[in-house]
């Protein structure tokens, strides 16, 4: 749902960089958007951005190449994302990097800072969020802070663009930070020891010294290629001693040295006047994760969300552009058009005909599925910029225990309701592989997206609420048992719930504004050539009678087993390419009265569970690999149809109606 | 009563062999600070203690008992002296050595019950359990509590942070929640919700459980 920039990384390797980096959830990705005009997705909640993003920007007629990075806690990663960001700084010559801050919450940016002063990279400061920060009574001395630390120290509200003036000018010529973190004599030792052995790097020695003597297992690989074996285990001897003479890991020491600094530094430069609390905003935060008025909260939201894509989305508008728009106007002008201009039939038949471009592919595209996806994007923004999901996470977190993870992976699934596609990338936020892999797994089988959510909603509304309820039951305890099988199955630990509860903001107009173009422009780029490939498919097929063939072939198991029409093959066919585009085949068919309540219950079931469109195939094999792609598929596409098939002998034998 | 020294090797002999590694009598030797080690191991063995078989000692059943006692008392008191009182390594290490052989086991178990019966020493190795923990008693208020032992609004300042897995205090490091920091229990249902200054964090109460701290004054 975000747009790919990842795939835009052109030519600007030879431009001076500026590097994005800062706590999550700081506005990083609004500076990146304010520097170089692209719009990477902004929203609050940790872990919106979790891979580069590159952009150029021009400062007084200098061209620079923008990074943004993953938001870190701290340079010694503890994820991927978080690991990235730390790459970044190895691996590049840095000529100027942008720490952005969350005023508010300055001592926690601090930690990065004195690593970066550690590296000896030069940088500023931007404390942003400064409007928050003031109103919560937070007070800060940047001309100190600035003598302290050495490096310019700037306040920004990036949203508004206040102060961001200053930003550019400072970001000219950026200083290494003066200040130095002193550890003890004993830690000082080793790190003066492991710095002779290192090899000239980006960062300073006695910054990689410190992450080694940390304990910092991402490392091992730029050690291996960058050392000799000798002088590693000269190293690992070197840790090893110096641990011996501390009761806590040795990370741990060093952290809260750093720690015990950034709070000197506080109390030298930071006030905080009024006491906290109070205020709508707060109390809406507090409620939506409260264990008894949470529940409303969600059923509010809920509900919400469902008058707006369910009821306005998928039934007002796609009865607008279908039947008016689509059935009165394009189709039967561009049939008409088609018959008098275009002499061969074929060719007729490929724009207009039953598998037509304009009258299926199209049709599907912009009548049924632009306008829940649409809608479903406008809802989906406000909800990401409120700040509500991680509280939603807080609410499941137990739930999500029952099956081996934990709440966090809500964020992951919630947003694949978006697009399963993105979501699979942002298990990255996810702290342990195993979390990782039966995300993706669950996403996969499961969790349908806007598009294929939006047209189930509306086939479902025409039917009965008992039908959403079987749906809607099936689905979840699918999820829950494969889940908990999956966590059983799958080796590895899981891992612990630590979240940040970004404060519950207003969302901005121009932001849910932005995103929502920004995603249906990726739908209409991704989605409708696929539409498109998908009715070609079946065009030439059909042409060829090798559709009468494969539905003929496929018969025992859509019309005995799953009590399905024949026709109902089709929707499955393309449902290969793209769970949606199925979804909306299954949608006409329903349209057209061949198929009953019984067999759209059963039919939605089965497509749902489908294995996952294309561009989710391709996310999977690049996040988890092909083997494990393979495995996944392998075991989704009989599941699904055996889960349909059971379902429809189930409900045929209680008899039940709906 | 053992005397001082004796129970010093016993005290050795116990902690060798719940390393995992076997009491080898040379290595007794070599590694108690006492003098004339020869004459303490015979005393012990004198008193059926101890049992001595080639080069391998091996303790007996009242043996183990004693020399449990003594872990326990002087793994409390590191505990007392560095969380609570604060002191400084150096002054704590060698003071509570001399705590195990004057404590009575009253006192131990008042100790243990006012701490709230801590499961790990300053060095993270365990703290044998005595009757009190195994009853749970809590007549004596704790002085350092279990943070999910506060009440929701309550705050507390942390003592101590029980170190089970590398990674994970490191994290509980980057949100600020070590030793001397003043957290504020937000909630506790459905999930935790800890208040670190301007910072909220969800935390599982497997990880809260195993924070420590003293409760101060809210506001």
């Amino acid at each position: 749902m975000h747009n790919h920039t990842h795939k835009k990384e052109s030519g600007s390797s030879g431009l001076p960089k500026i590097i994005l980096l800062g706590n999550p959830n700081v506005g990083k990705s609004v500076i990146f958007g304010y520097l170089t005009g692209r719009y990477v997705t902004v929203s609050n909640y940790p872990g919106t951005t979790v891979e580069i993003s590159r952009g150029k920007t021009t400062i007084n007629k200098v061209a620079y190449s923008v990074i943004d990075t993953p938001g870190v806690n701290g340079l010694l990663p503890m994820s991927e994302d978080e690991e990235v960001t730390r790459n970044i700084l190895l691996n590049e010559k840095q000529e100027r990097i942008v720490q952005v801050a969350d005023a508010k919450n300055l001592n926690r940016a601090l930690l990065i800072s004195l690593e970066l002063a550690e590296m000896g990279l030069p940088f500023i400061l931007d404390l942003n969020l400064y409007d928050e920060a003031a109103s919560r009574g937070v007070t800060i001395d940047t001309g100190r802070l600035s003598g302290i630390l050495g490096v310019e120290v700037i306040a920004t509200v990036a949203t508004r663009r206040k102060g961001l003036d200053k930003l550019l000018s400072g970001i000219k010529d950026p200083r290494p930070s003066t200040f130095r973190v002193r550890y003890g004599n004993n830690i000082e030792d080793a790190i003066a020891t492991v710095e002779a052995l290192l090899p000239e790097a980006n960062i300073s020695g006695r910054s990689l010294a410190l992450m080694i003597l940390s304990g910092d297992k991402s490392l091992t690989d730029w050690l291996h290629s960058n050392l000799d074996p000798g002088k590693i285990s000269a190293i690992e001897d070197i840790a090893t001693t110096l641990q011996g003479k501390y009761k806590e890991p040795l990370g741990y020491v060093i952290g809260k040295k750093r720690m015990a600094e950034a709070e000197k530094i506080m109390e030298l430069v930071f006030t905080i006047s009024k006491p906290e609390r109070g205020g709508l905003r707060e109390q809406i935060g507090r409620l939506a994760m409260h264990p008894i008025w949470g529940i409303p909260v969600l059923i509010v939201v809920l509900y919400i969300m469902y008058l707006f894509v369910g009821d306005f989305g998928a039934g007002t508008l796609v009865d607008f552009l279908e039947t008016v728009v689509f059935e009165r106007y394009i189709s039967p002008w561009a049939i008409r058009v088609a018959d008098t201009v275009i002499p061969f039939d074929l060719v007729k038949d490929l724009l207009v005909g039953e598998y037509g471009l304009i009258t299926m592919a199209l049709s599907y595209a912009i009548a049924i599925v632009l306008p829940i996806v649409g809608t479903f994007f406008i809802a989906f923004s406000i909800l990401e910029d409120s700040g509500y999901l991680p509280r939603l996470a807080v609410m499941v977190n137990r739930i999500f225990k029952l099956i081996g993870l934990n709440g966090k992976a809500v964020l992951p699934m919630v947003l694949g309701l978006g697009c399963d596609t993105m979501a699979t990338m942002t298990t990255r936020i996810l702290d342990s592989k195993k979390d990782r892999i039966v995300v993706t797994l669950l996403l996969a089988l499961g969790v349908p997206c806007s598009a294929q959510l939006g047209v189930i909603l509306g086939m479902l509304g025409g039917i009965s609420f008992w039908a959403m309820v079987v749906w809607l039951g099936v689905i979840v305890c699918v999820l829950f048992l494969t889940g908990y099988l999956a966590a059983k199955v799958i080796p590895g630990e899981s891992s612990d719930f630590i979240y940040e509860l970004p404060p519950i903001r207003m969302p901005q107009f121009k932001n849910i504004a932005f995103k929502t173009v920004a995603r249906v422009d990726w739908y209409l780029k991704e989605a409708v050539p696929l539409f498109i490939l998908g009715t070609l498919v079946l065009f030439v097929m059909d042409k060829l009678y090798l559709l009468a063939i494969i539905q003929k072939v496929a018969s025992p198991v859509v019309e005995d087993f799953l009590g399905l029409p024949v026709k109902a093959t089709d929707a499955f066919l393309i449902g290969f390419l793209r769970r949606d585009y199925g979804a909306a085949g299954l949608y006409a068919l329903q349209k057209d009265g061949l198929m009953d309540p019984l067999q759209t219950v059963v039919s939605l079931v089965t497509m749902t569970l489908f294995i996952p469109c294309i561009a989710n195939l391709f996310m999977i094999i690049k996040e988890r690999g092909g083997r494990a792609a393979l495995l996944m598929m392998a075991f989704i596409f009989p599941f699904a149809l055996i889960v349909g098939g059971i379902l429809n002998f189930v409900l045929r034998a209680v008899g039940a109606e709906f | 009563m053992l005397d001082k020294d004796t129970e010093e090797v016993l005290e050795l002999i116990w902690v060798t062999i719940e390393s995992g590694e076997p009491a080898e009598m040379e290595r007794v030797l070599r590694e108690s600070g006492v003098s004339e080690v020869d004459k303490h191991i015979g005393v012990l063995s004198q008193e059926g203690l101890i049992e001595i078989s080639g080069p391998r000692i091996s303790m007996t059943t009242r043996g183990e008992e004693l020399g449990r006692g003594v872990v326990r008392r002087q793994r409390l008191a590191e505990w007392l002296l560095s969380n609570v009182l604060e002191l400084e390594r150096e002054h704590w290490e060698g003071t509570a050595c001399e705590f195990e052989h004057i404590l009575s086991s009253e006192v131990t178990e008042s100790i243990c019950t006012f701490l709230g019966h801590p499961p790990l020493c300053p060095h993270g190795k365990q703290i044998p359990q005595g009757d009190c923990c195994r009853r749970f008693s809590k007549e004596i208020k704790p002085l350092v509590l279990s943070l999910t032992e506060l009440a929701p609004g309550e705050k507390g300042r942390i003592v101590f942070v029980a170190p089970k897995h590398h990674d994970r205090l490191d994290k509980l490091g980057s949100f600020g929640l070590v030793p001397g920091t003043v957290v504020k229990l937000h909630q506790k249902q459905p999930t935790y919700v800890l208040d670190i200054g301007e910072t909220s964090i969800a935390v599982d109460y497997d990880i809260v459980k195993d924070i420590y701290v003293k409760k101060v004054a809210s506001n």
